[in-house]
């Protein structure tokens, strides 16, 4: 009797496995960080895959590979946001479930790590989630990135600046000791030197700093109109609170990863208004098919509010994308048009073929260069306004006019 | 400029310093009497903060409001944890709930019941969940064993179990209360105005935080030096075999002061939480562990206020090397005040080994 039992349940099983790889011909596998530190981008980043796998088979009817429709099917394992876990999970993925691509785990460092698994088996290697410009100064061949490069981060800020108020000379970098931040803060001081500013100021404080008093009235010293720093949620949150605190009232603050999280408004209440982040993507940008085909560009993927829909369908759940999840579905949709361009399923020639690729969707553009790094997409600033996150720059994406110069604490 | 940007960071430092020493004074205290080290210290301080925070945001109460419930928490905390896991280790003559009295049962229960008010009321802001009620069993489960197996005489345990206890008390409180408020930091906005020197500005909240730390401490050292309960718990620093000779109740001192130093620390965290208001998460200790153990050391263990004194010097290092290193052209000052500090560190341990009150 228990024998029999087994018996039905290892078929059961073996059935159950089969069903779904029976009909799906392309399979992205995907070490996602499903807990652990980066829990929630990876949350949102796999509800980002599942919903663009959703439109790709349903709504366009899968992917045309040597004159055959194929469907996209995903493999998804939670790497708890642990270097060691990437790397092992990426070699099951390749070597035993037989994966046709692969998706990095979110953030700088854990792309990082898995790249390296990536290039010793030549399969590509989709970079969704991690921005840092060194990933792709190590000579990969196979990681291709989607979200922007931190260097780029502030570029559409200071110019915002340039034009609203050419008198605005003095720029204070004040940053956390971080690699993600660095190369955002090196990439803003050479913008900013570019577009004629003064870098007044630029330190950093340590991480899981506690006070920034002393770091804050030096730059209270400094004299600065335009204060861009930060580097995560919680030290960008002191640094805004402790700005108040000191009376420091620039013309513009602007805090990387902490202003473009709905928590940040929550927890600082009326001190942040005015404060300004660079985003991704937000919610309500306004790329659309006709704006694309205006640029004579290729536009593939759903709409804005389609792909809100299919979000919630693919968390289960009532809660919006973010721009982990949009990032982690332009980097599906770039993998379908390179597909079909390679018109195979080798990874050299679909490799090949995301080089030559550039096209936009609701995520906006989407081009690399010969290393993989992401030079297509730019970067929208949004702004806390009255309670809300309005996007103000660059003027096609606005929600909302910049409010400028900022209000006082 | 120089000068005046000097001043401005060593008053600020004054007044960090002074919450600083009140978030080392618990650890110091219960160092002093037991001879524990409290490593899951930033823990509690995390308590104090997150019971601020809930009283502000979900009551509208503010927090100076929330020193005396913090205070009372910790307190009943303190009974609960001591009596729970550190009796055991530190008293040679048993354990258990058998051997509790009313006081303090009722100091222990007070404490937990008035916590899971506060998560009641809370909950309506904050989503409770299931795993809160498996830590509520698993307590009481543990408090059956606790009756049945306790009790029992047994030799005091090696220094190594109490590091790992307090260690592990943290880890638990850390993730309690990571399930009801998520890992999310959060903060709030208390604006009652600011007082500008001229040279620097300071919000009232901060000042509150740093008048409420010395008055905190102030009562401290009365209630150690003029009371008789003060006076009986000095004894048991001095000497606790001559101690229990002369009459005094050992144990019911060793309780009394974990749970008087786990009050002040629990209460520190809302001190800081004034001075500070964001960032309020579950992690949010870890720093505060490691500069409580430099203070406690710097100015002498075994003595709350020497902990408090301390804390005053190490704020206005901290915040005063700032100005000095920031002139010094290619040096990145933030960094280098933590670097000074531990090098003024060594510096005095060198000088004064017993640190810069001298304990015995």
């Amino acid at each position: 009797m228990r024998r029999r039992f087994t018996v039905l349940m290892s078929v059961l099983m073996v059935v159950g496995l089969a069903v779904p790889s029976a009909f799906a011909d392309i399979v992205i596998g995907h070490p996602a960080t499903l807990s652990g530190s980066q829990a929630k981008a990876g949350e949102q980043a796999v509800g980002g895959v599942k919903a663009a796998i959703d439109w790709v088979n349903n709504t366009r009817g899968g992917v045309m590979v040597g004159g055959k429709k194929m469907m996209l099917d995903y493999k998804v394992y939670d790497c708890e946001s642990k270097k060691e876990s990437v790397t092992s999970l990426l070699e099951r993925l390749v070597t035993t479930d037989k994966v046709n691509f692969l998706f990095a785990p979110y953030s700088s460092g854990l792309t990082l790590a898995g790249a390296t698994v990536a290039e010793k088996y030549g399969v590509v290697y989709m970079d969704h989630g991690g921005a840092s410009d060194n990933i792709f100064k190590q000579g990969f061949e196979y990681a291709v990135q989607t979200i922007g490069p931190g260097s780029k981060y502030h570029a559409g800020t200071l110019e915002m600046v340039k034009k609203i108020d050419p008198s605005a000379k003095k720029v204070a970098l004040a940053y956390e000791d971080s690699e993600f931040a660095r190369s955002v803060m090196d990439g803003a001081e050479i913008r900013a030197k570019e577009l004629g500013f003064d870098v007044v100021f630029k330190r950093t404080y340590p991480a899981k700093v506690t006070d920034l008093t002393p770091l804050l009235s030096d730059l209270k010293a400094s004299g600065a109109e335009i204060v861009i720093g930060g580097g995560h949620f919680q030290d960008g949150q002191l640094m805004n609170k402790q700005m108040a605190d000191l009376d420091i009232n620039p013309k513009l603050l602007s805090l990387i990863a902490a202003a473009t999280l709905p928590a940040f408004g929550e927890a600082l209440g009326e001190l942040a208004e005015g404060v300004m982040g660079p985003s991704h993507w937000e919610y309500g940008v306004t790329f659309s098919a006709e704006g694309a085909k205006k640029l004579g560009k290729t536009w593939i993927g759903p709409s804005q509010d389609e792909y809100v829909a299919l979000f919630k369908k693919a968390v289960e759940k009532d809660m919006l994308p973010d721009y982990h999840a949009a990032e982690a579905s332009a980097a599906v949709l770039a993998l379908v048009l390179a597909v079909e361009k390679a018109d195979s399923l080798d990874n050299d020639a679909v490799r090949k073929a995301l080089g030559d690729l550039t096209f936009m969707s609701f995520y906006g553009g989407w081009d690399v260069d010969d290393t993989g790094l992401q030079v297509g997409h730019s970067m929208v600033d949004v702004q806390w306004q009255g309670g809300k996150r309005m996007i103000i720059w660059p003027e096609a994406a606005q929600t909302g006019a910049p409010a400028y110069p900022k209000r006082k604490f | 400029m120089l000068l005046e940007q000097l001043s401005g960071n060593l008053l600020q430092g004054l007044v960090l310093g002074a919450v600083y020493g009140m978030a080392t004074m618990g650890l110091s205290l219960i160092f002093g009497v037991l001879q524990v080290v409290n490593v899951g210290h930033g823990a509690f301080i995390m308590v104090g903060s997150f019971t601020a925070l809930m009283m502000f945001q979900g009551m509208g109460i503010p927090p100076v409001f929330a020193i005396p419930v913090a205070m009372l928490i910790g307190m009943g905390l303190g009974m609960l944890f001591y009596y729970g896991a550190m009796k055991p280790l530190v008293s040679p003559s048993g354990s258990g709930i058998r051997k509790m009295s009313p006081k303090v049962l009722g100091m222990a229960g007070g404490g937990f019941v008035g916590m899971l008010i506060l998560m009641w009321i809370g909950s309506g802001l904050f989503k409770l969940n299931v795993a809160i009620y498996i830590f509520v069993g698993i307590i009481f489960i543990y408090g059956f064993f606790l009756y049945i197996y306790g009790g029992r005489r047994q030799d005091k345990a090696p220094e190594l179990a109490t590091l790992l206890v307090t260690f592990s008390l943290g880890v638990i409180l850390e993730e309690v209360v990571k399930q009801i408020f998520t890992s999310e930091s959060r903060g709030y906005n208390w604006d009652i105005g600011k007082l500008d020197v001229g040279i620097t500005v300071f919000p009232y909240p901060k000042l509150l935080a740093a008048f409420g730390s010395m008055m905190i401490a102030i009562l401290l050292y009365l209630w150690f030096k003029k009371t008789r309960a003060g006076m009986a718990m000095r004894s048991v620093v001095e000497d606790d075999v001559g101690a229990r000779v002369c009459g005094v109740d050992v144990d019911w001192q060793y309780a009394l002061s974990f749970s008087l130093g786990i009050g002040l620390t629990v209460t520190s965290g809302v001190l800081l939480t004034m001075f500070i208001p964001v960032g309020i998460n579950p992690y949010m200790g870890g720093p505060y562990t490691l500069k409580a153990f430099v203070i406690a050391v710097l100015g002498g263990l075994a003595s709350p206020y020497a902990a408090f004194f301390g804390g005053v010097v190490f704020g206005l290092l901290e915040n005063g090397s700032y100005t000095l290193f920031a002139n010094i052209p290619g040096v990145e000052p933030f960094a280098m005040t933590r670097f000074f500090s531990f090098v003024m560190l060594l510096v005095i341990l060198l000088i004064r080994p017993t640190g810069l009150l001298r304990a015995k």
